[in-house]
């Protein structure tokens, strides 16, 4: 299959994002418009006269990526050019915090799209301040101490909206990855994939563990791998025997200072978390 | 306290603390992270309130509600950011709330850079968001004035319960040089008896800007407009150098300013009468202070980083009776002494069009 996005781009050693990028135009090919936010991802788009992708582009504001999406989705209807994928690449704190509310309208209309959230866990690109997707005991610069509150869940929201196609994926399973973006290309109407994306820089962990960790995130439960259509979860990767969170934790600098309390709410948290999902299934 | 080298974005934070800043509300975005950096580190261990919005719309909203419950508050944000803030800064004029807004500016329109730009002097200084309203504008042209602009702000927006911003750009946020603090600064005690802050005693303020009556709406709008006016009369600031003989007065802000005044000094040493002509306070213009510079015999010329926006001031300040010519760089670019020099150069020599 050709390479639709080009060798050689600017992003850092162990980017999960850029890895994320590639599979996802492995599994759409060419009749694809991308979309990229101001964020990480925005070397992708590129700037000037020059891009990252073989494929037609979009670069949005940081807010409206979804809004974007909406109004092209609706373009190419208009047009009936229903084959074409709109797919929006954008990071957690462009989703979760200031993206939200477009992302929630665009998918109350149910216009045809797929979002990609590759969630590294806070603002990486403005130099690592926290996001609403940063977890319990997380340094950044804006939490100096750790930050106190739980990760976001923007997938439960979407679940609540009644949103046709949501899953859960990581750079640690990418075949998982690319078996659900394949999913979403045949949903008709809108499709939202949480793609855990580990920042090397941003985490103060080593390039080489990118792929470690985000197998880890799974293997612990604080990263449950699952997918629901029209409302149907269904965990697509049972976890048989927990890793350790200690481990996880410990490849990663900005755990440092992490409290024993927070790391045990952190497991309490994902023990409970993933049991229901299962119970979900169950049902 | 001694002089500390500090980046002008640190030393800026820093003066909002000692000036009493009660609560900060940031966003990140390049080039002002400094700013929500190290507020986060220093602003909660010194008694004040960090706290991370999830957008500029939300933080300038919080400003809002803290402004208007009393506090002295503050935000900061660059351009694009800024841009959607507009909103709840017409808001804040309207309903006379104090507070501060920091724009460490980069180069637009869009998303454009993150490279210094002047590009938002329009924005600043004439409206920016919706209705008849003014900011008070600050124009800090070293990492010394990015401190002492910092504490006249709060001193200002309470004294007129209206919003400053501080127009500044990723060169003076992100230069380092030495700064001074006052040491027994101690932050005004300011009486806000219009503030939410409980009713016991006293009727409920109300913070509210619908005015849907229009006679009403004039009236109201009229008490806002003279107070504008008042602030034009009492807080015009700003700087001039070797004006008196000059043949050409430069005219720039913040880091312009910097390289007009080397260009003056490069002028001055091959005998050319150059002067400089430095605002810093951008709303109120100094427009009568320019106008009395004005005279058939003499140029101005307009050091920007953006597209000829200063000039559209200097130009109705000396109301033609002198020429004014621009001498500037865009998209992140800044303008070198050496091509103001030639543009000097140009017009003492008859080839400058104005």
């Amino acid at each position: 299959m050709a390479d639709l996005v080009s060798k050689g781009l600017t992003t850092c050693e162990g980017c999960g994002m850029e890895l994320i990028a590639r599979s996802i135009l492995d599994v759409l090919g060419q009749n694809t418009i991308m979309l990229t936010p101001p964020s990480c991802s925005a070397i992708l788009t590129g700037f000037g006269s020059e891009t990252g992708w073989k494929v037609p582009a979009f670069q949005s504001n940081l807010e409206n990526i979804a809004a974007y999406c909406s109004g092209i989705s609706v373009a190419l209807e208009h047009q009936n050019k229903t084959d074409i994928n709109v797919v929006a690449l954008a990071g957690d704190g462009g989703t979760v915090d200031i993206g939200l509310q477009a992302l929630s309208g665009a998918v109350e209309r149910g216009h045809k799209f797929i979002y990609v959230c590759y969630d590294n866990e806070a603002y990486m690109n403005t130099g690592i301040q926290r996001s609403g997707s940063t977890p319990v005991g997380a340094w950044t610069t804006t939490t100096p101490g750790g930050k106190k509150e739980p990760k976001k869940n923007i997938v439960e929201m979407l679940l609540a909206q009644g949103i046709p196609y949501v899953a859960t994926a990581s750079v640690g399973y990418i075949d998982d990855f690319k078996k659900k973006v394949a999913k979403a290309r045949e949903i008709d109407g809108p499709a939202y994939i949480h793609t855990f994306s580990p920042c090397p820089p941003g985490w103060r962990a080593k390039p080489r563990d990118t792929i470690k960790i985000a197998k880890l995130a799974v293997d612990t439960n604080l990263f449950p791998l699952f997918e629901a259509i029209d409302g149907e979860v269904r965990v697509t990767r049972k976890v048989r025997k927990v890793a350790s969170i200690k481990e996880y934790l410990e490849l990663q600098g900005r755990f440092r200072n992490i409290r024993d309390e927070e790391v045990e709410s952190l497991a309490t948290d994902a023990e409970n978390y993933y049991n229901k999902l299962l119970e979900s299934e169950a049902k | 306290m001694a002089r500390v080298l500090m980046k002008g974005n640190e030393a800026l934070s820093e003066a909002a603390i000692r000036a009493g800043l009660q609560a900060f509300y940031g966003y990140p975005i390049t080039p002002q992270n400094e700013v929500p950096g190290y507020m986060a580190e220093h602003l909660p261990l010194r008694g004040g309130v960090y706290l991370q919005a999830e957008s500029e719309v939300a933080a300038i909203n919080m400003v809002y509600g803290a402004a208007g419950a009393g506090a002295r508050v503050m935000t900061s944000s660059s351009s694009p950011g800024i841009s959607l803030k507009q909103e709840g800064i017409s808001y804040i004029a309207a309903a006379q709330l104090p507070c501060v807004i920091v724009n460490v500016v980069r180069s637009g329109p869009g998303l454009g850079g993150i490279q210094p730009s002047q590009g938002d002097y329009f924005q600043a200084v004439k409206g920016g968001g919706h209705g008849d309203y003014r900011l008070i504008v600050l124009a800090p042209g070293n990492v010394q004035e990015m401190a002492d602009l910092t504490t006249l702000a709060f001193d200002l927006a309470d004294k007129w319960r209206n919003p400053v911003m501080i127009l500044s750009d990723g060169i003076l946020g992100q230069m380092m040089e030495p700064v001074e603090f006052a040491e027994d600064q101690k932050p005004a005690k300011v009486e806000k008896p219009w503030a939410t802050t409980g009713a016991q005693g006293r009727k409920p303020n109300v913070v509210n800007t619908l005015d849907i009556i229009a006679e009403q709406a004039e009236k109201n709008l009229g008490r806002l407009l003279e107070k504008y006016e008042r602030i034009k009369e009492e807080e015009v600031r700003w700087q001039e150098a070797n004006a008196e003989d000059a043949d050409v007065i430069l005219v720039g802000y913040g880091t312009s300013a910097r390289v007009a005044r080397s260009a003056m000094e490069l002028a001055r040493k091959e005998g050319l009468k150059v002067g400089l002509f430095r605002p810093i306070t951008l709303f109120p213009f100094p427009e009568k202070q320019l106008q009395a510079l004005a005279k058939p015999d003499r140029s101005f010329v307009t050091v920007e980083m953006s597209a000829g926006q200063l000039i559209e001031d200097v130009r109705l300040a000396v109301n033609g009776m002198s020429p004014v010519y621009l001498s500037n760089r865009l998209g992140g670019m800044v303008p070198t002494p050496e091509d103001v020099l030639s543009k000097i150069r140009d017009i003492l020599e008859g080839r400058g069009k104005a």
